[in-house]
């Protein structure tokens, strides 16, 4: 392996920038990091370049551990998108710059010079001032002068970015090929799709400090595991339908794929091979939901279902045509399908209907010509489904002060976990309503995967309730204080299958968390959705465990046993994580160590549904919660069935 | 031809029959300049000048008036040296480093030229005069004699020059992009090869303009240098000093001898930063 890169984390201001991304790129491989701005890919380029220090990881070039070398030892070619050019250098001072450096014999420092200005295209440029050259072959220029030094790898930060679409093609084109010539190992990083799906071997998508997946082009756009992806790449119809034993239903239509496969059943997660067994697991919903996704170029249109070939999905009228060249695209509109929600493309607030995203070549177009207004059969071709059915969040606000800080929280949680967002405001009215619901639109604003604002009439238990029903959540974050706040707490924790996050006052993305592994029955369930979260936003976690003084030997042994799983589990996970077994009465003692740690979130367990499927928060959680909390509380809901085999069974009853 | 496009022709040619007002412009600006400026330099110039080009020069080669200008010029050399290297640096601090105070040492920098000199001339006095704690140290334990001496002259001179060579560099330094020194050093420049051979070439022409106008500044200084050196003819006295005694003892010959070599010294540098800037300029356009 070229470039290998362990778990690279860099947090500016508590915020993570790049968390735990891990990599490998082979020999001469091309591979390109795509991503929005702000999603951390330039960090990624730097950190291998050493222009920018690392909080965590390793980074090893051809087997040599370059992690603690400055720049200067790396042997990196990089590329600027602003060229860096010396200005006051002719080109062939520019190029010779490194070769100097590093004390090449002057003779073949000018063969090497003039062989990289005919790679280049530059021939007969040598004397020329940088100013004196366009953009695009200024940027050639630059290319030579990180390739004179023959580096071990190359970088290449937006290189084309700054330069017009023509040249940019015609640059790329040169790029590809000079990168195949000499055969150097090169990460290129751009935002630009098309760039991207050109040029790279292999193709790693990046977003909010994460490295979401890696693949090659086609394979990523086809098969993409994350909706983040699956819409980023490219446009995306993405639909919620229903898991049915072997296959899929979506509406009318049964696909014959197996649900990505996570029954606990056939899962070892004590020994896994990687990470993505667990991470599967962890990811998976209290329903089973998957998210499917078919291309636009996969709907087949018909005047009659018989003619598709395929199984009908439904009749849709076309809503839009637009002509684009060598392809037509259209936009269908069909009507509301049971048991299957749209994602993308988005559908406004308060219709029902399933949007559909189509496109055709000139032939099918003359074949059967389409205008806006038209009803016409659909059909789809050819299906995936994700692996990772992603997160849905809750937010529920009433203008309080608490719960405009469970706003702010729960936003930055949402963004970092791309987690669906919905927001639901209650208790008030009319204007006052309108006016809160804009507002916490503006600050949740970008980066949200998808948001929705909604508002009720009805107690907040029953809207919940509902809301849960349309569509299960994960997470529901609500504002908090103790005066009052614990018996609605019950009601909403009870109203679905998700987890609840209480928030009192302010503050900032958790960083250091604490999960205390007793005071819910089975334990485990905390763990996992903390990781789970906690993997998004780069946070570390001690897991505690209280036991009574006069507890035995055996059930401290089985506590730490119990610890020590937990830890590794969140490690697989890339979570950093450490144990603490302390004894005492458990509320004090965990209160005690939330002061003196300086933890920023405090995880507990539910207690177990009584025989009535009742959750009462009556016990440890009451008495954690008697006075309003310094930090956020995450609530996770115990499940009854555990996902961990036999021996887990046994440990968690501590 | 519409109405009104005949109009505004007939307008506009009215306005060109006779520009009073920028006739009247231009002659006032320039007659300005030759009251204020012209007449009083050629006026010095006719002086110095009046015995020819031979007396001129003699007056200038004689022994005080010698030992004067070659005081200043030698005092404004080291002066020059120290800013240079002492300007650049701050520059480079205030750009490149974040520290507590930095916006007000930034402001702080502009401050010798709110100060009168003569002020700058008692502060140094106060400071290092031999009866005070600093300069009588100095004396005894370096044998360094400050006041009524050169060091007291160049202190003084790189107290009231300060801000010229820090204000030329600073822009520059803002504009140029870090990611040429990276660049450089993913070349496997060292950092004091980045700065020799990245950084500072392009820093080059802004500081030598600052340099030469704070050295055509020093020249001239009067105000600082009459309280901190005193006027001890062969020792202690530049050349401004010496046309003020000349003018003090109605020797005008004298005095515009002396003021005539002065004004070509200082004219010759200003002239020299126009033609840097203007080379700069014409660098930027390309």
């Amino acid at each position: 392996m070229s470039i290998v890169l362990e778990h690279l984390t860099k947090r500016y201001g508590g915020h993570p920038v790049v968390n735990d991304v891990s990599l490998e790129i082979a020999d001469g491989e091309f591979f390109v990091l795509l991503g929005s701005s702000g999603s951390g890919k330039t960090t990624v380029l730097n950190m291998v370049a050493g222009l920018t220090g690392i909080d965590r990881g390793r980074i090893l070039l051809h087997g040599r551990d370059v992690t603690d070398l400055p720049t200067q030892e790396r042997r990196v070619g990089f590329v600027f998108q602003n060229y860096a050019l010396f200005q006051h250098m002719s080109v062939a001072d520019n190029i010779e710059f490194g070769m100097t450096l590093r004390k090449m014999p002057a003779a073949e420092r000018r063969r090497w010079r003039d062989e990289l200005l005919e790679l280049v295209g530059l021939v007969g440029l040598g004397k020329r001032m940088p100013r004196q050259l366009s953009g695009g072959q200024q940027q050639r220029v630059a290319l030579a002068r990180a390739l004179a030094i023959k580096p071990d790898v190359l970088l290449l930060d937006e290189p084309l970015g700054a330069l017009d679409a023509k040249i940019r093609i015609e640059l790329r084109r040169s790029l590809s090929a000079i990168q195949r010539t000499l055969g150097v190992s090169t990460i290129l990083v751009t935002h630009d799709q098309e760039e991207a799906f050109e040029l790279a071997d292999r193709l790693g998508v990046m977003s909010f400090g994460r490295l979401l997946e890696v693949g090659q082009p086609a394979d990523l756009y086809q098969r993409p595991a994350t909706e983040f992806v699956a819409t980023f790449l490219g446009t995306a119809n993405l639909l919620v339908g229903r898991c049915a034993g072997e296959s899929i239903q979506l509406g009318p239509v049964r696909i014959p794929v197996a649900c990505p496969a996570r029954a606990p059943s056939e899962q070892a997660p004590h020994t896994p091979p990687s990470r993505s067994p667990v991470a599967n697991e962890l990811d998976a919903p209290a329903v089973q939901r998957v998210q499917v996704l078919f291309r636009p170029e996969d709907v087949v249109l018909a005047r009659d279902p018989a003619a598709l070939a395929v199984p009908p999905f439904g009749q849709g009228e076309v809503v839009q045509v637009v002509f684009s060249g060598a392809y037509q695209r259209l936009r269908l509109r069909l009507p509301p399908l049971a048991g299957v929600r749209p994602i993308a493309p988005p559908v406004a607030f308060g219709d029902d209907a399933v949007f559909v995203e189509a496109l055709r070549q000139q032939a099918d177009v003359e074949f059967l010509p389409l205008q806006p207004g038209e009803r016409v059969w659909v059909g789809i071709r050819h299906f995936h489904a994700l692996e990772h059915p992603g997160l849905n969040f809750l937010l529920l606000t009433d203008g309080s002060p608490q719960a405009q800080a469970a706003l702010a929280l729960g936003g930055q949680l949402a963004r970092l976990a791309h987690a669906r967002t919905v927001v639901l405001g209650y208790d008030l009215q009319g204007e006052a309503m309108q006016r809160h619901l804009q507002q916490a639109k503006e600050l949740l604003g970008s980066g949200l995967a998808a948001l929705d604002v909604r508002m009720t009439a009805e107690p907040l238990a029953q809207a919940v309730h509902d809301e849960a029903e349309r569509q299960p959540y994960d997470l529901v974050i609500m504002g908090f204080t103790a005066t009052n706040g614990l018996d609605l707490a019950e009601t909403i924790v009870q109203a679905g299958e998700h987890n609840l996050l209480l928030v009192s006052r302010p503050q900032e993305t958790p960083m250091n968390v604490l999960i205390a592994a007793t005071s819910g029955e089975p334990g485990k369930d905390d763990v996992l959705f903390a990781g789970r979260l906690m993997r998004h936003v780069g946070a570390s976690a001690t897991l505690i465990s209280v036991l009574d003084h006069g507890d035995d030997a055996v059930t401290r042994q089985r506590a730490e046993r119990f610890l020590a799983g937990g830890v590794r589990s969140l490690e697989i996970l890339g979570v950093p994580a450490r144990s603490a077994v302390r004894s005492g009465q458990v509320s004090p003692t965990i209160a005690k160590e939330l002061a003196a740690g300086g933890y920023d979130l405090l995880v507990l367990g539910t207690p177990l549904a009584d025989l009535d499927g009742r959750i009462s928060l009556h016990g440890v959680v009451e008495q954690m919660l008697s006075q309003t909390p310094a930090c956020a509380t995450l609530l996770v809901r115990s499940t009854k069935h555990s996902h961990f085999g036999p021996t887990v069974v046994e440990t968690v009853r501590i | 031809m519409s109405q009104r496009q005949a109009q505004r022709a007939d307008k506009s040619q009215r306005r060109q029959g006779v520009p009073w007002g920028r006739w009247g412009l231009r002659v006032s600006a320039l007659s300005y300049l030759a009251l204020i400026l012209i007449i009083p330099l050629l006026v010095v110039f006719q002086d110095g000048l009046s015995e020819g080009l031979r007396g001129l020069w003699s007056e200038i080669t004689r022994p005080v008036a010698w030992a004067a200008l070659m005081l200043t010029l030698r005092t404004s050399a080291v002066m020059v040296i120290i800013n240079t290297v002492m300007g650049t640096l701050t520059a480079y601090v205030l750009v490149r480093y974040e520290f507590p105070g930095k916006s007000l040492l930034n402001a702080l920098v502009d401050l010798p030229l709110a100060i009168p000199t003569l002020v700058t001339g008692v502060m140094l006095v106060i400071l290092y005069g031999p009866q005070e704690p600093l300069g009588a140290w100095l004396e005894r334990a370096l044998g360094l004699r400050v006041i009524f001496a050169s060091p007291g002259i160049v202190l003084a001179l790189l107290f009231v020059t300060f801000p010229f060579v820090v204000r030329a560099v600073q822009p520059v330094l803002l504009s140029l992009d870090r990611s040429v020194e990276d660049a450089a050093a993913s070349l496997g420049a060292g950092p004091w090869t980045i700065f020799r051979r990245v950084t500072l070439p392009p820093l080059l022409l802004p500081l030598t303009s600052g340099a030469l106008l704070s050295f055509a500044r020093a020249v001239g200084e009067f105000g600082a240098i009459i309280v901190v050196a005193g006027n001890i003819p062969l020792r202690s006295q530049t050349a401004a000093v010496y046309v003020w005694g000349e003018v003090e003892s109605e020797n005008r010959f004298g005095a515009s001898a002396v003021s005539v070599a002065l004004m070509v010294i200082a004219f010759s540098l200003i002239l020299a930063v126009d033609l840097i800037q203007s080379r700069r300029q014409g660098e930027d356009r390309t």
